[in-house]
Protein backbone atom coordinates (compact mmCIF):
# COMPACT_ATOMS: atom_id res chain seq x y z
CA UNK A 1 0.00 0.00 0.00
CA UNK A 2 0.82 3.68 -0.79
CA UNK A 3 0.21 6.03 1.50
CA UNK A 4 1.43 9.34 0.41
CA UNK A 5 2.02 12.28 2.85
CA UNK A 6 -0.26 14.66 2.75
CA UNK A 7 0.56 17.30 -0.42
CA UNK A 8 2.04 20.59 0.85
CA UNK A 9 0.53 23.99 -0.41
CA UNK A 10 3.62 24.37 -2.40
CA UNK A 11 2.57 21.65 -4.53
CA UNK A 12 -1.05 23.26 -4.90
CA UNK A 13 -0.05 26.82 -5.85
CA UNK A 14 -1.36 28.51 -2.77
CA UNK A 15 -2.28 31.61 -4.93
CA UNK A 16 -3.24 31.23 -8.39
CA UNK A 17 -1.78 33.70 -10.92
CA UNK A 18 -4.51 34.24 -13.97
CA UNK A 19 -3.55 31.73 -16.64
CA UNK A 20 -1.99 29.29 -14.21
CA UNK A 21 -5.13 27.10 -14.56
CA UNK A 22 -2.95 23.69 -15.34
CA UNK A 23 -1.46 23.07 -11.74
CA UNK A 24 -4.94 24.14 -10.26
CA UNK A 25 -6.61 21.87 -8.15
CA UNK A 26 -10.50 21.50 -8.42
CA UNK A 27 -10.56 21.61 -4.41
CA UNK A 28 -8.47 23.28 -2.35
CA UNK A 29 -8.87 23.22 1.54
CA UNK A 30 -6.36 25.51 2.75
CA UNK A 31 -5.54 25.49 6.78
CA UNK A 32 -8.91 25.08 7.75
CA UNK A 33 -9.94 25.15 11.45
CA UNK A 34 -13.37 24.93 12.82
CA UNK A 35 -14.59 25.63 16.44
CA UNK A 36 -17.90 25.29 17.89
CA UNK A 37 -19.22 26.87 20.90
CA UNK A 38 -20.60 25.06 23.38
CA UNK A 39 -22.94 25.24 26.08
CA UNK A 40 -20.74 25.63 28.87
CA UNK A 41 -18.89 28.47 27.25
CA UNK A 42 -16.07 26.33 26.19
CA UNK A 43 -15.35 26.24 22.51
CA UNK A 44 -14.70 23.17 20.89
CA UNK A 45 -12.38 22.37 18.02
CA UNK A 46 -13.96 19.94 15.56
CA UNK A 47 -11.51 20.59 12.89
CA UNK A 48 -7.69 21.16 13.44
CA UNK A 49 -5.47 22.79 10.51
CA UNK A 50 -6.84 20.54 7.68
CA UNK A 51 -4.87 21.34 4.00
CA UNK A 52 -6.00 19.06 1.33
CA UNK A 53 -5.95 19.36 -2.58
CA UNK A 54 -8.72 17.40 -4.99
CA UNK A 55 -7.88 17.04 -8.52
CA UNK A 56 -10.64 17.63 -10.98
CA UNK A 57 -12.37 14.34 -11.63
CA UNK A 58 -10.99 12.28 -8.15
CA UNK A 59 -13.33 10.75 -6.45
CA UNK A 60 -12.34 11.20 -3.23
CA UNK A 61 -13.60 9.64 -0.01
CA UNK A 62 -13.23 10.90 3.87
CA UNK A 63 -12.86 8.46 6.41
CA UNK A 64 -13.06 8.79 10.35
CA UNK A 65 -14.74 7.83 13.11
CA UNK A 66 -17.75 9.70 14.15
CA UNK A 67 -17.72 12.75 15.47
CA UNK A 68 -14.77 13.88 13.63
CA UNK A 69 -16.02 16.28 11.66
CA UNK A 70 -16.63 14.70 8.37
CA UNK A 71 -19.34 16.34 7.74
CA UNK A 72 -18.70 19.75 8.74
CA UNK A 73 -15.74 19.66 6.08
CA UNK A 74 -18.21 19.09 3.70
CA UNK A 75 -20.54 21.48 4.52
CA UNK A 76 -17.40 23.76 4.59
CA UNK A 77 -16.42 23.37 0.74
CA UNK A 78 -20.36 23.09 0.14
CA UNK A 79 -20.44 26.78 1.55
CA UNK A 80 -23.27 25.92 4.00
CA UNK A 81 -20.61 26.63 7.01
CA UNK A 82 -18.54 29.25 7.33
CA UNK A 83 -14.64 28.19 8.90
CA UNK A 84 -13.20 29.71 11.63
CA UNK A 85 -9.91 30.10 10.50
CA UNK A 86 -8.72 29.37 6.99
CA UNK A 87 -10.63 28.97 3.66
CA UNK A 88 -11.90 26.72 0.61
CA UNK A 89 -11.24 27.14 -2.69
CA UNK A 90 -12.76 26.03 -5.65
CA UNK A 91 -10.79 26.19 -8.80
CA UNK A 92 -9.06 28.46 -6.84
CA UNK A 93 -12.08 31.28 -5.89
CA UNK A 94 -12.48 31.31 -2.11
CA UNK A 95 -16.07 29.53 -1.63
CA UNK A 96 -17.95 32.03 0.52
CA UNK A 97 -21.61 30.74 -0.02
CA UNK A 98 -22.82 27.79 -1.77
CA UNK A 99 -23.61 27.69 -5.57
CA UNK A 100 -24.70 25.88 -8.12
CA UNK A 101 -21.03 24.68 -8.76
CA UNK A 102 -21.33 22.05 -5.69
CA UNK A 103 -23.79 19.81 -5.61
CA UNK A 104 -24.66 18.21 -1.91
CA UNK A 105 -26.33 14.86 -1.57
CA UNK A 106 -27.60 14.31 2.02
CA UNK A 107 -28.44 11.32 4.26
CA UNK A 108 -31.23 12.78 4.87
CA UNK A 109 -32.35 12.97 1.04
CA UNK A 110 -33.78 16.67 1.96
CA UNK A 111 -36.19 16.00 -1.18
CA UNK A 112 -38.82 18.92 -1.68
CA UNK A 113 -42.10 16.81 -0.30
CA UNK A 114 -44.17 19.13 -1.95
CA UNK A 115 -42.95 18.55 -5.31
CA UNK A 116 -43.31 15.02 -6.95
CA UNK A 117 -40.14 13.06 -8.50
CA UNK A 118 -40.28 15.12 -11.85
CA UNK A 119 -40.59 18.24 -10.24
CA UNK A 120 -37.48 18.04 -7.57
CA UNK A 121 -35.29 16.96 -10.49
CA UNK A 122 -36.29 19.79 -12.70
CA UNK A 123 -36.18 22.09 -9.73
CA UNK A 124 -32.83 23.24 -9.88
CA UNK A 125 -33.13 23.56 -13.76
CA UNK A 126 -35.70 26.09 -13.13
CA UNK A 127 -33.84 28.00 -10.80
CA UNK A 128 -31.17 28.30 -13.20
CA UNK A 129 -33.72 29.53 -15.62
CA UNK A 130 -33.82 26.53 -17.86
CA UNK A 131 -37.09 26.93 -20.05
CA UNK A 132 -39.83 24.14 -18.99
CA UNK A 133 -39.70 21.81 -21.96
CA UNK A 134 -36.10 21.46 -22.09
CA UNK A 135 -35.73 21.25 -17.85
CA UNK A 136 -38.32 18.84 -18.08
CA UNK A 137 -36.64 16.05 -21.52
CA UNK A 138 -33.66 16.58 -19.34
CA UNK A 139 -35.09 15.49 -16.42
CA UNK A 140 -36.75 12.60 -17.57
CA UNK A 141 -33.27 11.80 -19.23
CA UNK A 142 -32.27 11.91 -15.57
CA UNK A 143 -34.58 9.81 -14.24
CA UNK A 144 -34.24 6.68 -16.19
CA UNK A 145 -30.63 7.08 -15.91
CA UNK A 146 -30.85 6.38 -11.96
CA UNK A 147 -33.73 3.65 -12.66
CA UNK A 148 -37.00 5.63 -11.51
CA UNK A 149 -38.86 5.38 -14.95
CA UNK A 150 -42.43 5.56 -14.40
CA UNK A 151 -42.08 6.95 -11.32
CA UNK A 152 -42.35 10.63 -12.40
CA UNK A 153 -45.79 11.61 -10.76
CA UNK A 154 -45.07 9.40 -7.62
CA UNK A 155 -44.52 12.18 -4.01
CA UNK A 156 -41.39 11.71 -1.73
CA UNK A 157 -43.96 9.76 0.93
CA UNK A 158 -44.61 7.59 -1.34
CA UNK A 159 -41.06 6.24 -2.24
CA UNK A 160 -38.84 3.71 -0.26
CA UNK A 161 -34.92 5.34 1.03
CA UNK A 162 -33.37 4.03 -1.64
CA UNK A 163 -35.79 5.81 -4.27
CA UNK A 164 -35.75 9.00 -2.79
CA UNK A 165 -31.94 8.81 -2.42
CA UNK A 166 -31.78 8.21 -6.42
CA UNK A 167 -34.57 10.99 -6.70
CA UNK A 168 -31.88 13.28 -4.76
CA UNK A 169 -28.95 11.94 -6.84
CA UNK A 170 -30.84 12.91 -9.95
CA UNK A 171 -31.78 16.42 -8.60
CA UNK A 172 -28.60 17.68 -7.68
CA UNK A 173 -26.94 15.85 -10.94
CA UNK A 174 -29.79 17.44 -13.02
CA UNK A 175 -27.65 21.19 -12.79
CA UNK A 176 -24.63 19.64 -13.82
CA UNK A 177 -22.48 20.62 -10.45
CA UNK A 178 -18.73 20.58 -11.13
CA UNK A 179 -18.21 19.18 -7.98
CA UNK A 180 -20.68 16.35 -6.11
CA UNK A 181 -20.59 16.51 -2.29
CA UNK A 182 -21.61 13.39 -0.63
CA UNK A 183 -22.94 13.57 2.91
CA UNK A 184 -22.85 9.58 4.20
CA UNK A 185 -25.28 9.40 1.21
CA UNK A 186 -26.14 5.61 1.52
CA UNK A 187 -25.94 6.18 5.30
CA UNK A 188 -29.81 5.44 6.02
CA UNK A 189 -30.32 2.78 3.48
CA UNK A 190 -30.33 -1.07 3.98
CA UNK A 191 -27.24 -3.11 3.33
CA UNK A 192 -28.98 -4.45 0.12
CA UNK A 193 -29.99 -1.50 -1.40
CA UNK A 194 -26.64 0.45 -0.19
CA UNK A 195 -24.52 -2.35 -2.31
CA UNK A 196 -27.15 -1.33 -5.48
CA UNK A 197 -27.04 2.15 -5.11
CA UNK A 198 -22.80 2.00 -4.86
CA UNK A 199 -22.85 0.15 -8.24
CA UNK A 200 -25.04 2.70 -10.00
CA UNK A 201 -22.74 5.43 -8.59
CA UNK A 202 -19.87 3.92 -9.45
CA UNK A 203 -21.46 3.56 -13.35
CA UNK A 204 -22.59 6.94 -13.65
CA UNK A 205 -19.76 8.68 -12.30
CA UNK A 206 -17.14 6.22 -14.72
CA UNK A 207 -19.63 8.04 -17.28
CA UNK A 208 -18.72 11.52 -16.60
CA UNK A 209 -15.84 11.54 -14.02
CA UNK A 210 -17.28 14.31 -11.77
CA UNK A 211 -14.98 15.58 -9.15
CA UNK A 212 -17.02 13.65 -6.19
CA UNK A 213 -15.98 14.48 -2.22
CA UNK A 214 -17.78 11.53 -0.25
CA UNK A 215 -18.03 10.99 3.47
CA UNK A 216 -18.68 7.80 4.52
CA UNK A 217 -17.63 5.22 7.80
CA UNK A 218 -17.88 2.10 5.69
CA UNK A 219 -14.09 1.36 4.89
CA UNK A 220 -15.47 -0.87 2.08
CA UNK A 221 -17.20 1.43 0.84
CA UNK A 222 -14.81 4.17 0.37
CA UNK A 223 -12.11 1.78 -1.26
CA UNK A 224 -15.14 0.42 -3.61
CA UNK A 225 -15.58 3.72 -4.94
CA UNK A 226 -12.58 6.12 -4.79
CA UNK A 227 -9.54 7.31 -6.36
CA UNK A 228 -8.36 8.38 -2.59
CA UNK A 229 -9.31 7.79 0.78
CA UNK A 230 -8.65 10.50 3.52
CA UNK A 231 -8.43 9.09 6.75
CA UNK A 232 -9.13 11.56 9.47
CA UNK A 233 -8.56 10.78 13.09
CA UNK A 234 -10.94 11.52 16.25
CA UNK A 235 -11.95 15.06 17.51
CA UNK A 236 -10.11 17.11 16.87
CA UNK A 237 -10.43 16.13 13.37
CA UNK A 238 -7.30 16.06 11.35
CA UNK A 239 -5.85 14.20 8.38
CA UNK A 240 -4.33 11.62 9.04
CA UNK A 241 -3.03 10.21 5.78
CA UNK A 242 -4.03 10.47 2.69
CA UNK A 243 -4.67 6.91 0.86
CA UNK A 244 -4.54 6.26 -3.27
CA UNK A 245 -6.54 3.57 -4.29
CA UNK A 246 -4.07 1.85 -7.38
CA UNK A 247 -7.44 -0.27 -8.03
CA UNK A 248 -7.99 -0.87 -12.18
CA UNK A 249 -11.52 0.84 -13.30
CA UNK A 250 -14.09 0.26 -14.66
CA UNK A 251 -14.46 -1.64 -11.23
CA UNK A 252 -17.05 -4.60 -10.83
CA UNK A 253 -18.01 -5.48 -7.26
CA UNK A 254 -17.45 -9.38 -7.74
CA UNK A 255 -14.25 -9.14 -9.36
CA UNK A 256 -12.79 -6.11 -6.42
CA UNK A 257 -14.49 -8.23 -3.93
CA UNK A 258 -12.20 -11.12 -4.77
CA UNK A 259 -9.17 -9.52 -5.44
CA UNK A 260 -6.12 -9.34 -2.74
CA UNK A 261 -5.09 -5.55 -3.53
CA UNK A 262 -8.94 -4.99 -2.40
CA UNK A 263 -8.79 -6.58 0.93
CA UNK A 264 -5.26 -5.33 1.33
CA UNK A 265 -6.74 -1.36 1.39
CA UNK A 266 -9.61 -2.50 3.41
CA UNK A 267 -7.48 -4.11 6.25
CA UNK A 268 -4.52 -1.53 6.07
CA UNK A 269 -7.32 1.32 6.40
CA UNK A 270 -9.46 -0.56 9.01
CA UNK A 271 -6.10 -0.17 11.04
CA UNK A 272 -5.32 3.28 10.45
CA UNK A 273 -8.80 3.89 11.65
CA UNK A 274 -8.07 1.82 14.76
CA UNK A 275 -5.24 3.48 15.62
CA UNK A 276 -6.73 6.80 15.29
CA UNK A 277 -9.19 5.55 18.14
CA UNK A 278 -6.20 4.73 20.37
CA UNK A 279 -4.73 8.18 19.56
CA UNK A 280 -8.16 9.85 20.94
CA UNK A 281 -7.99 7.67 23.88
CA UNK A 282 -4.31 8.87 24.84
CA UNK A 283 -4.69 12.83 23.93
CA UNK B 1 -70.17 -1.12 -2.58
CA UNK B 2 -70.17 0.42 1.07
CA UNK B 3 -69.51 -1.61 4.35
CA UNK B 4 -72.19 -1.26 7.23
CA UNK B 5 -68.88 -0.35 8.77
CA UNK B 6 -68.24 2.93 6.67
CA UNK B 7 -71.83 3.66 6.62
CA UNK B 8 -72.20 3.67 10.22
CA UNK B 9 -68.51 6.38 10.74
CA UNK B 10 -70.47 7.90 7.82
CA UNK B 11 -73.54 8.91 9.14
CA UNK B 12 -72.24 9.11 13.17
CA UNK B 13 -72.06 12.64 12.88
CA UNK B 14 -75.70 12.84 12.18
CA UNK B 15 -76.51 10.11 14.71
CA UNK B 16 -74.84 12.65 17.15
CA UNK B 17 -76.86 15.06 15.91
CA UNK B 18 -79.80 13.40 16.20
CA UNK B 19 -79.27 12.53 19.65
CA UNK B 20 -78.05 15.61 21.12
CA UNK B 21 -81.34 17.13 19.77
CA UNK B 22 -83.51 14.51 21.40
CA UNK B 23 -81.74 14.62 25.02
CA UNK B 24 -82.54 18.38 24.72
CA UNK B 25 -86.14 17.90 23.77
CA UNK B 26 -86.57 15.26 26.71
CA UNK B 27 -84.53 17.85 29.01
CA UNK B 28 -86.53 20.72 28.11
CA UNK B 29 -89.91 18.84 28.37
CA UNK B 30 -89.04 17.68 31.81
CA UNK B 31 -87.75 20.74 33.15
CA UNK B 32 -90.91 22.61 31.47
CA UNK B 33 -89.65 26.46 32.27
CA UNK B 34 -89.76 29.46 29.66
CA UNK B 35 -85.74 30.20 29.77
CA UNK B 36 -85.58 26.75 28.23
CA UNK B 37 -87.25 25.92 24.74
CA UNK B 38 -87.78 22.58 23.30
CA UNK B 39 -85.63 21.48 20.24
CA UNK B 40 -88.54 21.68 18.12
CA UNK B 41 -89.31 25.33 19.26
CA UNK B 42 -86.48 26.31 18.69
CA UNK B 43 -86.06 24.73 15.44
CA UNK B 44 -89.01 26.23 14.27
CA UNK B 45 -87.80 29.40 14.81
CA UNK B 46 -84.62 29.21 12.49
CA UNK B 47 -86.69 29.77 9.23
CA UNK B 48 -88.34 32.65 10.49
CA UNK B 49 -84.72 34.23 11.39
CA UNK B 50 -83.44 33.16 7.90
CA UNK B 51 -85.86 34.61 5.71
CA UNK B 52 -86.24 37.79 7.92
CA UNK B 53 -84.25 40.51 5.59
CA UNK B 54 -83.18 42.73 8.49
CA UNK B 55 -80.98 39.08 10.51
CA UNK B 56 -79.74 38.64 6.83
CA UNK B 57 -78.10 41.89 7.01
CA UNK B 58 -77.08 41.08 10.35
CA UNK B 59 -75.22 37.81 9.64
CA UNK B 60 -73.91 39.02 6.73
CA UNK B 61 -72.21 41.77 8.60
CA UNK B 62 -70.65 39.42 10.92
CA UNK B 63 -69.46 37.07 8.18
CA UNK B 64 -68.07 40.32 6.31
CA UNK B 65 -66.22 41.30 9.76
CA UNK B 66 -65.15 37.73 10.04
CA UNK B 67 -63.49 37.39 6.79
CA UNK B 68 -61.98 40.49 6.74
CA UNK B 69 -60.51 40.29 10.17
CA UNK B 70 -59.44 36.38 8.80
CA UNK B 71 -57.66 37.70 6.24
CA UNK B 72 -55.59 40.33 7.31
CA UNK B 73 -54.55 38.08 10.31
CA UNK B 74 -53.28 34.98 8.39
CA UNK B 75 -51.58 37.91 5.61
CA UNK B 76 -49.67 39.17 8.99
CA UNK B 77 -48.99 36.13 11.50
CA UNK B 78 -48.11 33.88 8.69
CA UNK B 79 -44.81 35.74 7.49
CA UNK B 80 -44.23 36.94 11.19
CA UNK B 81 -44.30 33.30 12.44
CA UNK B 82 -42.15 32.33 10.10
CA UNK B 83 -39.57 34.53 9.94
CA UNK B 84 -39.75 34.47 13.83
CA UNK B 85 -39.21 30.20 13.07
CA UNK B 86 -36.26 30.86 10.45
CA UNK B 87 -34.45 34.13 12.45
CA UNK B 88 -33.40 33.54 15.91
CA UNK B 89 -33.30 37.41 16.65
CA UNK B 90 -36.94 37.68 15.28
CA UNK B 91 -37.99 35.13 17.65
CA UNK B 92 -36.47 36.42 20.45
CA UNK B 93 -38.01 40.39 19.96
CA UNK B 94 -41.84 38.75 19.62
CA UNK B 95 -41.52 35.59 21.64
CA UNK B 96 -41.97 37.78 25.20
CA UNK B 97 -44.48 40.48 23.74
CA UNK B 98 -46.96 37.46 22.67
CA UNK B 99 -46.39 35.70 25.65
CA UNK B 100 -48.09 38.57 27.25
CA UNK B 101 -50.92 39.03 24.85
CA UNK B 102 -51.32 35.23 24.31
CA UNK B 103 -53.26 34.94 27.88
CA UNK B 104 -55.28 37.77 27.67
CA UNK B 105 -59.08 36.86 26.60
CA UNK B 106 -59.14 38.87 22.95
CA UNK B 107 -62.56 40.03 23.65
CA UNK B 108 -61.71 41.39 27.24
CA UNK B 109 -59.85 44.18 25.05
CA UNK B 110 -62.88 45.07 23.24
CA UNK B 111 -63.54 48.16 25.91
CA UNK B 112 -60.57 49.36 25.22
CA UNK B 113 -60.36 49.43 21.77
CA UNK B 114 -64.28 50.82 21.82
CA UNK B 115 -62.68 53.32 23.31
CA UNK B 116 -60.08 54.39 21.38
CA UNK B 117 -61.81 53.07 17.72
CA UNK B 118 -65.79 53.45 18.68
CA UNK B 119 -68.07 50.55 18.12
CA UNK B 120 -67.97 50.24 14.61
CA UNK B 121 -66.79 47.60 12.34
CA UNK B 122 -62.95 48.48 12.82
CA UNK B 123 -63.23 47.78 16.51
CA UNK B 124 -64.93 44.12 16.18
CA UNK B 125 -62.78 43.28 13.28
CA UNK B 126 -59.95 44.49 15.37
CA UNK B 127 -60.57 42.10 18.16
CA UNK B 128 -61.04 39.53 15.61
CA UNK B 129 -57.69 40.13 13.82
CA UNK B 130 -55.90 39.32 17.23
CA UNK B 131 -57.80 36.11 17.95
CA UNK B 132 -56.91 34.49 15.03
CA UNK B 133 -53.42 35.84 15.08
CA UNK B 134 -51.89 34.28 18.03
CA UNK B 135 -52.71 30.59 17.24
CA UNK B 136 -51.71 31.73 13.01
CA UNK B 137 -48.25 32.96 14.53
CA UNK B 138 -47.95 30.18 17.00
CA UNK B 139 -48.46 27.18 14.43
CA UNK B 140 -46.57 29.01 11.34
CA UNK B 141 -43.24 29.63 13.87
CA UNK B 142 -43.28 25.98 15.11
CA UNK B 143 -44.01 24.86 11.21
CA UNK B 144 -41.11 27.22 10.17
CA UNK B 145 -38.71 26.49 12.75
CA UNK B 146 -39.13 22.27 11.53
CA UNK B 147 -38.31 23.00 8.33
CA UNK B 148 -35.13 20.50 7.33
CA UNK B 149 -32.09 22.64 7.28
CA UNK B 150 -30.51 20.28 4.29
CA UNK B 151 -33.94 21.07 2.59
CA UNK B 152 -33.03 24.95 2.87
CA UNK B 153 -29.25 24.33 1.52
CA UNK B 154 -30.49 22.20 -1.13
CA UNK B 155 -32.22 25.22 -2.59
CA UNK B 156 -29.06 27.19 -1.67
CA UNK B 157 -27.05 25.16 -3.79
CA UNK B 158 -29.18 25.64 -6.64
CA UNK B 159 -27.83 29.09 -6.64
CA UNK B 160 -31.69 30.52 -4.55
CA UNK B 161 -31.35 33.56 -2.11
CA UNK B 162 -31.84 34.04 1.20
CA UNK B 163 -35.67 35.73 0.96
CA UNK B 164 -36.93 33.12 -2.30
CA UNK B 165 -35.70 30.40 0.09
CA UNK B 166 -38.41 31.80 2.39
CA UNK B 167 -41.16 32.14 -0.32
CA UNK B 168 -40.40 28.82 -2.00
CA UNK B 169 -39.11 26.29 0.62
CA UNK B 170 -39.92 27.25 4.01
CA UNK B 171 -43.56 28.53 2.99
CA UNK B 172 -44.29 25.22 1.40
CA UNK B 173 -42.68 23.07 3.62
CA UNK B 174 -44.46 24.40 6.41
CA UNK B 175 -47.97 24.66 5.14
CA UNK B 176 -49.38 21.40 6.84
CA UNK B 177 -48.22 23.09 10.42
CA UNK B 178 -49.60 26.64 9.41
CA UNK B 179 -52.96 24.79 8.14
CA UNK B 180 -53.54 23.93 11.07
CA UNK B 181 -53.23 27.12 13.22
CA UNK B 182 -55.50 28.82 10.48
CA UNK B 183 -58.21 26.11 11.18
CA UNK B 184 -57.84 26.79 14.74
CA UNK B 185 -57.88 30.35 14.21
CA UNK B 186 -61.06 30.24 12.01
CA UNK B 187 -62.94 28.41 14.70
CA UNK B 188 -61.54 31.51 17.46
CA UNK B 189 -62.54 34.02 14.30
CA UNK B 190 -66.11 32.58 14.79
CA UNK B 191 -65.80 32.60 18.63
CA UNK B 192 -64.42 35.97 19.05
CA UNK B 193 -66.94 37.79 16.31
CA UNK B 194 -69.75 36.94 18.82
CA UNK B 195 -68.62 38.01 21.94
CA UNK B 196 -67.57 41.13 20.13
CA UNK B 197 -70.66 41.36 19.05
CA UNK B 198 -72.17 40.79 22.53
CA UNK B 199 -70.11 43.81 24.08
CA UNK B 200 -70.47 46.20 21.12
CA UNK B 201 -74.23 45.49 20.23
CA UNK B 202 -75.07 47.24 16.85
CA UNK B 203 -75.40 44.82 14.33
CA UNK B 204 -74.57 41.09 13.63
CA UNK B 205 -75.76 37.49 14.52
CA UNK B 206 -74.50 38.57 18.19
CA UNK B 207 -76.66 41.04 18.23
CA UNK B 208 -79.88 38.93 17.60
CA UNK B 209 -78.68 36.69 19.96
CA UNK B 210 -78.27 38.79 22.86
CA UNK B 211 -81.42 41.36 21.92
CA UNK B 212 -83.80 38.26 21.94
CA UNK B 213 -82.09 37.26 25.55
CA UNK B 214 -82.84 40.73 26.63
CA UNK B 215 -86.26 40.47 24.95
CA UNK B 216 -86.82 37.27 26.42
CA UNK B 217 -87.62 35.45 23.02
CA UNK B 218 -85.81 32.04 24.03
CA UNK B 219 -86.85 29.98 20.87
CA UNK B 220 -84.89 32.66 18.44
CA UNK B 221 -81.62 32.96 21.07
CA UNK B 222 -81.59 29.20 20.58
CA UNK B 223 -82.13 29.22 17.32
CA UNK B 224 -79.50 31.37 16.30
CA UNK B 225 -77.08 29.05 18.58
CA UNK B 226 -78.00 26.52 16.17
CA UNK B 227 -77.46 28.95 13.86
CA UNK B 228 -74.14 30.25 14.84
CA UNK B 229 -73.06 26.35 15.50
CA UNK B 230 -73.92 25.43 11.45
CA UNK B 231 -71.90 28.02 10.22
CA UNK B 232 -68.66 26.73 12.44
CA UNK B 233 -69.40 23.37 11.47
CA UNK B 234 -69.80 24.30 7.53
CA UNK B 235 -66.90 26.93 8.05
CA UNK B 236 -64.76 23.95 9.21
CA UNK B 237 -65.70 21.22 6.60
CA UNK B 238 -64.58 23.52 3.74
CA UNK B 239 -61.38 24.76 5.15
CA UNK B 240 -60.74 21.10 6.08
CA UNK B 241 -61.65 20.04 2.75
CA UNK B 242 -59.13 22.99 1.09
CA UNK B 243 -56.39 21.83 3.66
CA UNK B 244 -56.45 18.67 2.70
CA UNK B 245 -56.32 18.74 -1.40
CA UNK B 246 -53.34 21.60 -0.70
CA UNK B 247 -51.12 19.42 1.76
CA UNK B 248 -51.51 15.49 -0.44
CA UNK B 249 -47.96 15.74 -0.43
CA UNK B 250 -47.80 15.92 3.15
CA UNK B 251 -47.92 12.33 5.29
CA UNK B 252 -51.42 11.29 6.52
CA UNK B 253 -51.61 13.52 9.38
CA UNK B 254 -54.41 12.48 12.35
CA UNK B 255 -58.07 14.18 11.41
CA UNK B 256 -58.40 16.75 14.21
CA UNK B 257 -61.00 17.09 16.42
CA UNK B 258 -63.03 20.31 16.36
CA UNK B 259 -60.30 22.93 17.87
CA UNK B 260 -62.52 24.90 20.58
CA UNK B 261 -59.65 26.12 22.18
Amino acid sequence: MKVVPLRSDADVGSEPLPGAAPALAMIHIDHVSQRFQTAGRQSHLALSDINLAIDEGAFVSILGPSGCGKSTLLYIVGGFVAPSEGAARIKGKAITRPGPDRGPVFQEFALFPWKNVLGNVMYGLRQQGVKKPEAEARSRKLLEMVGLKGYENFYPKELSGGMKQRVAIARTLAYNPAVLLMDEPFGALDAHTRTRLQNDLLTIWERDRKTVLFVTHSVEEAVFLSDQVVVMTRSPGSIKVVVDIDLPRPRKRAELLLDPRYQKYVVDIEKLIDDTGEDGIHV
Amino acid sequence: MITPGALLSKSAPLLACIGLLCAWQATSLLLNTDSFPTAWESLRAVPAILTDKESLVNIGASLRRMVIGFGLAILFAIPLGLMMGRIKAVASFFNPLLMVIYPVPKAALMPIIMLWLGVGDVSKTLVIFLGVSLPVIYHSFQGGRAVEEKMLWSAAAMGMSAPMRMWRIVLPAALPEILTGCRTGLVLALITMVTSEMIARQSGAGNILFNSLDMAQYDTTFAMIMIIGAMGITLDAAFEKMRSSLVRWSKPQHDLPLSFS
